[in-house]
């Protein structure tokens, strides 16, 4: 398979998944793709693109979206601490399991916010932690299998924005 | 997008949801309200509605109609030609829930006469992946963020009704017009009310795209329409939170450690636990509670738990701790810069005179009329909560996730907000709630502040030290203005947000973007925290800070020998940039007879600023007696907010507004000692009085073209302008606030 042929048509989805949220949000969120006057100032930084979030990782190596889920709260009072679980399918033997798993942000101003490794030994590919969101965004997990191939998933947390800030 | 929906489905809809609610009916219905929200009445009128026609704009989920038993989003069409318009944010007197539905209803076509209002809720959001957007009533933006999607709602809807006419008639939909929920052909003199055409309309395909109305075509926009909750708030009929009454209730007194942030170390409850109607009395860890039959037997028992706190390091701090720390932030090396133009130390260094001057703003809490106040019902897996909240959904994730429940098992019921002032966003009060409903599982719960506790544990509207420097020269023309603010940060504090370059936005609001034209500003910020927790006090940022921008504007035109309003205007250019400062001011001025003669010892004081979108300006007339009464003759305050939705509702936030800024502006303050706010109640925490209400006369100066709000920037030039008129009554400068601290006080009118 031709793995950034692959990522292409990733990307595309995100294109839509993000139109998608912003017809969910009927409008409200303009400042999702951040070119409109009155940005929200809640949110800090800009989205990446899917892409942008993986490749310095996946390094065109192959990626599917399979295999992967996130549990998190769809929405967040904010973004402080966000409870994030990501179970990857995987035998987890020596020969066939996930080496590392990634959660990204598509918008903090760190993309890469966890890495965590792991091997045959965990039994389980399962890791849960909290995160911090600057934002209402996509959140990727990806995981890398020992074969050298990646695996990923993404879900939008909607940080609700509990704020009299001036958006204007 | 798939808004079509025949009626087949939507009867199926609508009983499974009468099912699924009348179930939910047997185990929490609440006691039957006169009037407002009534459930039942609502799963009548869903009911009936299968024969009607659910119009929803964004309806991304109805491939799975099946799962989605409510009808529609935002309108429903009965046969009777009564219309239901959703609204999906909160209602705490600032009117949204009738100017928000005007937007749709103005592309509707619709007869306002026959439009009723009804709360959207959080679990119906969720449970419609967001088909409702953003429900937070938040900085001034309810109509400014969603006047377009609920205009395209209306719109969508109107076409469907005239496709629906035309095909019946046969004849082309261009001939067909709609008005005053009826669509009528001219040409044949034909006409069907929106009720007769429901039904069909609702199985049209919805278009993809719409013309929204020219504004000049508006109907209903811009009209003075009476709030759709005037005649229920009269009759003493609207159900606030504070009015959740649920069989077997339970209520809940609350004291967290008066020193912010302490924990309970030990509590003794032996002295009221057998005490007639105490049910029970619970050691949170962050706060105490005692549950019992009624309210007022919880609040006297938890005056006689003894309770031991664990203060930790906070229990010494000082309101001149505070400043010193805040005094210091003004020395520090290392400021974030929040505006850069030109080179201002330069400049100033270089200029024929040089003014400098430092202001503050004190900790201010909310004081709304209803303190906290959140019911909460755990039973089993399965919670519901009633909350004065200003975000609902904000409010469905606190309560999962406190309660330990999935997001999907949460009902969020709406209630009206008796004041929320920026106060009741944040969420600490209805996780409170919670914790004690998981205590008490199986029993509804309401748990209510005592105004001690809203005062004392509040989200203050930051203090705020500000040093302003400005440079003239010659001609009195301003080269210079260095801005900097030592002040805690409500983003990084409150909401744990990263700050880009370090600057807290509010914190610097309406410097960082002042629109004089002065070609050297520097705008640097300390970010100086302390344990007094800080949050959204109405207007935030430009609520001070305009205070000390626009005094000492006047400050160098004193310096410059200059008219307050020629020296503003001089600065500002009448380009894009500056135009609506500048139309604003030169309306209320106008407005106001800026320059004619005054009488004897009355003085003019004037205020322009910008923020939520908007822009406003103000001038006050005043004078002081020699007993330091202020005597406020008028009050002149205008704003230009794009589009005036409903202009009446303008004026009620602009009175509103002036009442909420006078009450600070003269008494508001917290004061620190010990680590805890002194201040406790309305006998040191003073409110504004009926007969000190001066007359507010409001100029509302549209120039169309962008949307603003309405709910908050009023406050901004208020302050500005009656200081500056105060100052030049006294021939003295005030700088800080409030001004009781000065020895001021209102005159009765």
């Amino acid at each position: 398979m031709n793995s950034q042929h692959e990522v292409m048509k990733l990307e595309s989805r995100v294109r839509r998944t993000a139109l998608r949220s912003l017809l969910l949000a009927g409008f409200a969120m303009p400042w999702l793709f951040g070119r409109v006057v009155h940005a929200q100032r809640m949110n800090s930084g800009s989205l990446l693109s899917l892409n942008d979030m993986v490749q310095p990782i996946v390094k065109g190596a192959i990626l599917l979206n399979k295999d992967l889920q996130i549990e998190a709260p769809l929405l967040a009072d904010n973004g402080s601490l966000v409870p994030i679980q990501i179970q990857v399918q995987s035998p987890m033997s020596a020969q066939d399991h996930v080496t590392h798993i990634y959660l990204l942000s598509q918008r903090n101003p760190v993309t890469q916010m966890a890495v965590f490794q792991l091997g045959p030994w965990n039994g389980r590919a399962e890791v849960s932690t909290r995160v911090r969101l600057a934002g209402t965004q996509e959140v990727v997990a990806l995981a890398r299998l020992s074969n050298g191939e990646f695996r990923y998933k993404q879900m939008e947390i909607i940080v609700t924005e509990s704020a009299c800030v001036d958006a204007s | 997008m798939n808004a079509n929906l025949n009626s087949e489905v939507s009867k199926a809809d609508a009983n499974a949801d009468a099912n699924a609610d009348a179930n939910a009916d047997a185990i929490a219905d609440p006691i039957p309200k006169k009037g407002g929200i009534d459930r039942r009445h609502f799963l009548k009128v869903s009911g009936t509605a299968s024969a009607g026609m659910s119009l929803g704009f964004f309806l991304p989920e109805r491939a799975h109609a099946a799962d989605t038993p409510q009808l529609n989003v935002w309108i429903e069409i009965e046969p009777n030609n009564t219309i239901l318009i959703r609204y999906a944010r909160a209602e705490m007197g600032q009117g949204s829930m009738t100017s928000a539905p005007m937007m749709i209803a103005e592309e509707l076509e619709a007869d306002w006469k026959k439009v009723r209002v009804e709360y959207a809720t959080a679990h119906e959001n969720l449970r419609t992946k967001r088909a409702y957007g953003d429900m937070a009533s938040v900085g001034s933006r309810t109509i400014r963020h969603s006047q377009e999607y609920l205009r395209k709602a209306g719109a969508t809807a109107r076409e469907m009704l005239i496709v629906a006419a035309a095909q019946k008639w046969n004849v082309p939909a261009s001939e067909c017009k709609a008005s005053l929920s009826r669509v009528t052909h001219a040409p044949s003199k034909r006409s069907l009310t929106y009720g007769q055409l429901a039904v069909d309309a609702a199985k049209l395909e919805a278009p993809k795209t719409v013309q929204l109305k020219d504004p000049k075509n508006w109907t209903l926009i811009g009209k003075s329409i009476p709030r759709v909750d005037i005649p229920e708030i009269v009759l003493g009929q609207r159900s606030y939170g504070i009015d959740t009454q649920l069989p077997g209730m339970l209520h809940a007194a609350v004291a967290a450690c008066p020193v912010f942030n302490g924990k309970v170390k030990s509590l003794d409850a032996s002295k009221v636990e057998n005490r007639r109607g105490i049910v029970k009395v619970l050691n949170m860890g962050e706060f105490v509670a005692v549950v019992a039959d009624n309210w007022w037997r919880a609040k006297e028992a938890l005056r006689e738990v003894s309770v031991e706190w664990d203060v930790g390091e906070h229990g010494t701090l000082t309101s001149a701790a505070i400043m010193a720390h805040f005094k210091a932030g003004m020395e520090q090396s290392e400021l974030a810069v929040a505006r850069n133009d030109g080179n201002t130390v330069e400049a100033l260094s270089k200029s024929a005179k040089v003014v400098e001057a430092d202001y503050f703003t004190p900790y201010l809490a909310h004081a709304t009329m209803e303190p906290m106040v959140c019911t909460a019902w755990l039973q089993g897996d399965k919670l519901e909560v009633w909350s004065s909240t200003q975000n609902p959904e904000a409010t469905l994730a606190v309560s999962a996730a406190t309660a330990g429940v999935p997001q999907a098992n949460v009902k969020v019921h709406p209630v009206q907000l008796g004041g929320g002032l920026g106060r009741k966003s944040p969420q600490d009060f209805t996780r409170q709630a919670v914790m004690i409903a998981k205590a008490m599982s199986g029993k509804p719960v309401k748990m209510l502040w005592s105004r001690e506790e809203e005062i004392q544990h509040g989200l203050y509207r930051p203090a705020s030290l500000m040093r302003f420097k400005g440079g003239l020269n010659a001609n009195g023309k301003v080269e210079a203005l260095h801005i900097r603010v030592s002040a805690p940060s409500i983003l990084a504090t409150l909401l744990k947000l990263p700050l880009p370059r370090g600057v807290d936005g509010q914190a610097v609001a309406s410097f960082n973007d002042h629109p004089y034209d002065i070609p050297n500003t520097l705008v640097d910020y300390a970010q100086r925290n302390t344990n007094v927790p800080v949050g959204f006090w109405r207007t935030v940022g430009h609520s001070q800070n305009p205070f000390g921008r626009e005094c000492f504007i006047d400050e160098l035109a004193l310096a410059a020998g200059k008219d307050p309003v020629a020296f503003r205007l001089d600065m500002l250019p009448n380009n894009e940039k500056s135009k609506r400062d500048r139309s604003i001011l030169e309306a209320v001025t106008k407005a106001a007879g800026w320059g004619s003669q005054l009488p004897n010892g009355v003085f003019r004081g004037v205020a322009e600023t910008e923020g939520y979108g908007s822009w406003t300006a103000c001038v006050c007339e005043v004078s002081v007696n020699a007993k330091n009464e202020v005597k406020i003759h008028r009050v002149v305050i205008g704003i230009d907010p794009g589009y005036a939705v409903n202009p009446d509702n303008i004026v009620a936030q602009f009175q509103g507004s002036v009442v909420h800024g006078l009450t600070a502006i003269f008494w508001g303050e917290n004061t620190i000692k010990e680590g805890r706010v002194e201040q406790s109640n309305f006998h040191d925490y003073r409110m504004m009085r009926l007969n000190e209400m001066p007359k507010v006369e409001v100029v509302i100066a549209p120039t169309g073209g962008f949307w603003g709000g309405v709910g908050e920037p009023a406050q901004a030039p208020l302050a500005p302008a009656l200081v500056n008129a105060i100052s030049a009554a006294m021939g003295k400068r005030i700088r800080s606030l409030p001004l009781k601290n000065h020895g001021l006080t209102l005159k009765v009118s």
